[in-house]
């Protein structure tokens, strides 16, 4: 991270990005019948759903990295000394976790700099640093599955246009109770969804247990699924290597 | 006048050619255009579903917001589409070809104008593909007819010129296909800082002052109009002049960059 600027740099500017313009552009969108937070500012409205953007775009640099170590051999010479094999897993899920903490204090420390509001204080924020980091890492588990599946790291970069399609269509940027026909539909179940609207109670609302456990319940949910597939991964190429 | 018109014709023969190398490597390269047409595509879906009820306030001018971001998804496309010269260019320039083109007897505004008109070639097959999701899948309307289907064509294509200059220019200093991140960069974030996906009159703060002056809202406007009712001079003129002035701006600056590729 302190050596290679440029590959967290970009995650961070597009939210940031984002945020600016939409609290401006979309401002009065707060006005509208039936939306669902009608006193608070867009800024509030995105605030979570920026912070999870962020950490998600950043969430492919440790697939991407082991895609690396896979690509330039690193990972056979890994695999031919004494070390650990559950800890090249670990410690990328590790990063992956570590890295999304990262990211989500700057962005939240960013926004409040700029004016958003935490209802729930300090608790919120902890608990909205803690849900992304948790995110980051059940998000990277799927990205380092296909790192260790293809070891291309030009195939990890493909997926992120993935993330992306993800995001937007959530509650992300707009609530979906103002999305029409089919489209809110899939935002209505999309795992996202539910993960920004429970995140989105808490830094709206003020913290309550029942929305940070039902988060980071669904999250859990996301990483035993990625984390599974990921082992299933590094066997078969343990098995290939042997 | 007869050397005259040889040169003419031999510039115009070599500008060809750099086209039809671009679109070679469209050809053989499919994989290199699926982004292009898929994101412009996906924006189109994503933020006419996402944004489906901002058009109730004041200022869109219509009733169904996918025929407020078609223009906005049209000219997404058209943007990532400059960078298709810029990227051969850049690869051109790492494996050691672009030194055998400076070294050939080629006018390098010749040069320019070839990829350019790569990007302009390319700029034409994801516009066309969001206007066929648009009207086919998403329920979009023109009432401005015929003419606001050539203002949607004009705006692409001045668009993929002016940010193909630029992306030209910025491959130029940088001569590595790494410099294309900084393009896009600047190209995200000055379609961002624009009216793309909301009327001047729905801005609020400073985004309000940057959009209006972004050169950029007037080509969108030019862009958009048809979609929202006739096709109108006044909405035009401004777009052309912005539009004419970004490209000869872009050009000279990728021209001014060109000599940098020696140092």
């Amino acid at each position: 991270m302190v050596r290679q600027p440029q590959s967290w740099a970009p995650s961070l500017f597009f939210p940031l990005l984002l945020a600016a313009v939409y609290s401006s552009q979309f401002s009065k969108a707060v006005n509208l019948p039936d939306f669902p937070y009608p006193d608070i500012s867009f800024l509030d409205f995105i605030l979570p759903a920026c912070v999870i953007q962020g950490v998600l775009f950043g969430s492919t640099n440790s697939a991407t990295d082991l895609a690396g170590d896979i690509e330039n051999s690193f990972m056979d010479r890994l695999l031919s000394s004494p070390v650990s094999r559950p800890s090249i897993l670990v410690a990328r899920l590790a990063s992956a976790f570590v890295y999304g903490l990262f990211q989500a204090t700057i962005l939240i420390t960013i926004f409040y700099i700029f004016g958003a509001d935490l209802a729930g204080g300090v608790p919120s924020a902890l608990a909205l640093m803690f849900i992304t980091s948790l995110l980051s890492m059940a998000v990277g588990s799927f990205l380092i599955a296909v790192a260790l599946r293809t070891g291309s790291q030009e195939v990890v970069n493909s997926l992120f246009p993935l993330i992306f399609v993800f995001i937007f269509i959530s509650s992300a940027f707009f609530p979906v109770e103002l999305m029409e026909g089919w489209y809110g539909a899939i935002a209505k179940w999309n795992p996202l969804t539910w993960v920004i609207d429970w995140t989105r109670g808490l830094t709206v609302e003020g913290f309550s247990w029942a929305n940070f456990i039902k988060a980071v319940g669904i999250v859990t949910a996301i990483a035993v699924i990625g984390v599974t597939i990921a082992i299933g991964q590094l066997k078969k190429r343990l098995a290939a290597a042997s | 006048m007869t050397n005259s018109y040889t040169v003419k014709g031999h510039s115009f023969l070599v500008g060809q050619a750099f086209v039809g190398r671009g679109l070679m490597r469209m050809r053989r390269l499919p994989s290199l255009m699926l982004p292009t047409i898929v994101m412009p595509i996906f924006f189109v879906v994503a933020f006419s579903g996402s944004f489906a009820s901002v058009v109730a306030l004041e200022g869109y001018g219509t009733d169904k917001a996918v025929n407020w971001m078609t223009a906005w998804a049209v000219l997404q496309g058209a943007a990532f589409s400059g960078l298709g010269g810029g990227g051969l260019t850049a690869t051109d320039i790492e494996n050691g070809f672009f030194d055998r083109l400076r070294t050939a007897p080629i006018n390098p505004s010749v040069l320019l104008t070839g990829l350019v008109g790569y990007s302009i070639c390319r700029a034409v097959i994801p516009t066309t593909a969001v206007l066929i999701v648009s009207f086919c899948f998403l329920g979009a309307e023109m009432p401005g007819g015929g003419l606001g289907f050539i203002m949607v064509y004009i705006s692409a294509i001045g668009m993929a010129a002016f940010m193909s200059f630029f992306v030209l220019g910025i491959v130029f200093i940088f001569k590595s296909i790494k410099s294309l991140a900084i393009a896009q960069i600047v190209m995200f974030s000055t379609m961002f800082l624009s009216v793309g996906q909301a009327p001047l009159e729905a801005i609020e703060g400073w985004l309000n002052g940057v959009a209006e002056v972004n050169p950029i809202s007037h080509v969108i406007r030019m862009c958009r109009q048809g979609f929202l009712g006739e096709v109108t001079w006044q909405q035009t003129q401004p777009g052309l002049i912005a539009m004419l002035c970004l490209i000869a701006g872009t050009a000279i600056w990728a021209r001014i960059c060109y000599r940098k590729v020696d140092i």
